[in-house]
């Protein structure tokens, strides 16, 4: 056989089967053995047509692991959460995105789509349970959340018809003659009788604005309640640190908007989706009828029957407690970040 | 004059004769594109399912098609034949060979080809066929290499079975439409001097010698008076004892005024082609979102009622309007010729505004896209990979004030070529100016039409 000829049969089985076994010995081979982490391929779909894959991933606490998540339908975000600050922004179709984290305690952590990639994206979730080398088969339980705990201890139905203002005293029906101002609340601010327990900021997580209101009127007999109502405005929002407002406000734009409204008016494009009517926090006869704690346990146990996610498993007490901070600007004016 | 105002390339670069003597060249060049068409294959099977991250589809759909539409088939004819991957592995299994002149007998049962197909029309109907799945296969990446797969197998199927390039020549849809459109290009094969052909006892490009194989494409190329069915694989230039094969730079649009071989199969391929450029151009750049939506397959009834509209546009609906012009054509001139001739001849002016069309559709659609080819290159099977850095270009359209002058240039240059070949196919009738100029001119008001239809498309 001619040296030409040999030399192009050489080359022909290097195309045909030489190039396809490097390729896939490389990509399934060689890539994860010489690499010096572990890798995880997680392909991301939107739930209907299963979500991401793997949805569940077992790590070991202080081992390197590279996450590489492959949108292979429509654009997807991927965080990771609670408390890790994981987020690698929107994945285009396609498009590859790696993160290589080393876990350093048993837990478990939930990796999920911040882009609504479609009706059922809220179901797009998975789980890293990282386990103790040391003792494989032992799963830590989360403990329960302190403040949950409380509510339930007290009775609370968190899943009750919140936001009414019934319980206001009758005698003096809350009415919204103006938007809220806390501006105008804080100058007022000098010239208002506050009950102790209304200063309180432990206080005000657990009682409604309504019940601030009565309070406030009590104390201040002759003060129109459309100056109260600023009052409680400027007193439910004060303090808050603007950089943790900014980061609850991401929060909210990637995990609330997509139902609640990009300015809280339940009317969010995903809004004709769910079980019940998203609720609007700009409204403020909604929210002068909710407790801050009971917004917070909404938010991390999810609404049972409403559509209403959990996000428990995603955010961490903080970043929850900064949303519902959030949440108090919405019906007031002249705090629209927007 | 056969010949006449033509330039002989082999004559003028006597090294481009040296390489296409070559028995390397054409396997060199095969091996080169089956390269990048196993690439493609795997990346359809095993890499991402989208397609715009997915070397399969980007370097198929877009690179190839642009290179093919906008450069090889318009200046070089069926240059792409010459270098094509999908006969390669069928031919060198029938010729027990790659590079070398291998045994005189073929491995193949050398079966005869059934008379009634040696025609197009095979082509035709394969050609509509992926034609009506385009936008199934042009997204998604498994589909198209299964698709292209299938086309290499059929291409070594039919090697076992008959003599030859059957597949190139018959069956393959794409060979069909270089074949057509490659009668407007500037470069043909031909013989410097029939006569030397005629005088020749062993007719070694028929019959092959220790040079080279007879015509592969069954083509004898003393008679050779068109592109359609030569597929540049030089095999003839490599066997003819004569010196007598020449590579002619010519006209474009030579073959067009050829008349004696003129079929109703080849103007079937023309409206085929004209058709589904305008309904491509439709779905994919109109702005009828639910048309998309019916060619995608959102619901098989809507996909039913977009196959049969489709199909009859093309084989119905268009070459019922066109014969409709010319039988006015006809009517109106007086010229008394056998209807079914005209439309055979006048369907020829479809060519260059065909193909005209296809570039104007191609330049749009890869000058927005082309950028995904750099993103490829350094991800071909969307892993992960960053091979030359370029993985994480972001998609850049180009060109967006350009094209639609580009696109308006090579419409109204496809036009001109259209009506320019109505009034010549209208003299070849025997009739004097005027009757010719008023026989050609309800096909010219068609070509003027469907030039308006495409220039809405794409200007808006």
């Amino acid at each position: 056989m001619a040296r030409r000829e040999l030399l192009a049969r050489i080359i022909l089985g290097l195309i045909v089967i030489g190039v396809p076994l490097a390729v896939l010995g490389y990509q399934y081979g060689l890539r994860p053995a010489t690499s010096s982490t572990r890798i995880v391929d997680v392909d991301l779909r939107v739930p209907e047509d299963g979500g991401f894959a793997p949805d569940a991933i077992t790590v070991l606490a202080g081992e390197p692991v590279t996450l590489r998540f492959s949108a292979l339908d429509v654009t997807h975000g991927v965080a990771i959460g609670p408390g890790l600050d994981v987020d690698l922004g929107p994945v285009d179709p396609g498009q590859v995105k790696a993160i290589t984290l080393t876990f350093d305690h048993p837990g478990t952590y939930t990796y999920y789509c911040t882009t609504w990639c479609s009706d059922d994206h809220w179901r797009m979730r998975g789980t890293i349970q990282v386990i103790d080398p040391a003792n494989p088969a032992f799963v830590p339980t989360t403990a329960p959340d302190p403040v949950i705990a409380a509510l339930i201890a007290e009775g609370v139905d968190i899943d009750a018809a919140h936001g009414s203002t019934d319980a206001h005293d009758a005698d003096q029906p809350l009415v919204f003659a103006r938007p809220l101002s806390a501006a105008r609340g804080a100058a007022l601010l000098p010239d208002t009788t506050i009950p102790a327990e209304v200063s309180d900021p432990a206080w005000r997580r657990t009682h409604t604005p309504a019940q601030a209101l009565d309070l406030l009127a009590d104390a201040n007999p002759g003060a129109a309640q459309v100056d109260v109502l600023d009052v409680i405005a400027h007193l439910w929002t004060a303090g808050t640190d603007p950089g943790s407002l900014a980061d609850a406000q991401a929060l909210y734009d990637q995990n609330c908007a997509a139902c609640h409204g990009q300015y809280g008016n339940g009317d969010g494009p995903a809004a004709d989706t769910t079980a019940e009517q998203p609720v609007a926090f700009a409204d403020p006869a909604y929210l002068f009828g909710m407790r801050g704690d009971v917004l917070y346990a909404k938010i991390r146990r999810g609404g049972m029957g409403t559509g209403m996610p959990n996000f428990g498993t995603l955010l961490t007490p903080d970043e929850t407690w900064a949303l519902v901070q959030y949440l108090w600007t919405l019906p007031v004016a002249d705090l629209d970040t927007d | 004059m056969l010949n006449e105002g033509r330039i002989d390339l082999l004559e003028r670069a006597p090294l481009l004769k040296r390489l296409l003597k070559a028995r390397a060249f054409q396997p060199a060049m095969m091996l080169a594109t089956l390269l990048v068409f196993t690439l493609a294959i795997l990346a359809g099977i095993a890499g991402t399912p989208a397609g715009s991250r997915n070397f399969g589809i980007v370097f198929v759909w877009i690179v190839w098609w642009a290179l093919l539409i906008v450069v090889l088939v318009p200046f070089f004819g069926r240059l792409w034949c010459t270098i094509c991957p999908i006969p390669a592995p069928g031919e060198w299994l029938q010729r027990r060979a790659i590079v070398r002149r291998g045994a005189a007998r073929l491995w193949t049962r050398g079966l005869r080809w059934p008379r009634r197909l040696k025609n197009m029309w095979l082509q035709n109907f394969g050609f509509l066929a992926v034609a009506l799945f385009s936008t199934i296969i042009l997204t998604r990446p498994g589909v198209s290499a299964w698709l292209l797969l299938s086309f290499l197998l059929a291409g070594v199927l039919l090697s076992a079975l008959y003599k030859n390039r059957v597949f190139c020549r018959y069956v393959c849809p794409v060979g069909g439409f270089i074949g057509l459109y490659s009668l407007v290009s500037p470069v043909e094969l031909r013989v410097a001097d029939p006569n030397v052909c005629a005088d020749h006892k062993t007719k070694d490009c028929i019959t092959g010698n220790e040079f080279g194989y007879g015509c592969p494409w069954m083509v004898f190329p003393g008679s050779l008076t068109r592109n359609a069915y030569c597929g540049l694989c030089f095999e003839c230039l490599k066997t003819c004892p004569k010196n007598n094969i020449v590579l002619n730079l010519r006209p474009f649009g030579s073959d067009l005024t050829v008349a004696k071989e003129r079929r109703l199969d080849e103007a079937y391929k023309a409206f085929i082609m004209l058709g589904c450029a305008l309904l491509y151009s439709a779905v994919l750049l109109g702005p009828w979102g639910w048309l998309k939506d019916w060619a995608n397959m959102d619901t098989l009834p809507h996909w039913a009622l977009y196959a049969a509209s489709f199909l009859s546009a093309n084989l119905v609906l268009l070459p019922g309007l066109f014969g409709l012009s010319v039988w006015i054509g006809r009517s109106a001139s007086g010229s008394g010729q056998p209807l079914r001739r005209l439309f055979v001849d006048y369907a020829y002016t479809l060519i260059p505004l065909g193909l005209a069309a296809w570039i104007a559709f191609s330049t749009g659609f890869v000058l927005v896209n082309g950028s995904y080819a750099l993103t490829v290159l350094s991800d071909p099977f969307g892993w992960g990979w960053d091979l030359f850095g370029t993985a994480g270009m972001h998609w850049t359209p180009l060109g967006a004030t350009i094209i639609p002058f580009l696109q308006v240039g090579v419409l109204t240059a496809g036009l001109m070529a259209a009506l320019n070949t109505a009034y010549k196919i209208a003299r070849q009738h025997g009739i004097p100016h005027r009757a010719a100029f008023v026989e050609a001119l309800p096909v010219s008001g068609f070509a003027l039409v469907v030039t308006v239809g495409f220039l809405r498309l794409y200007l808006g």
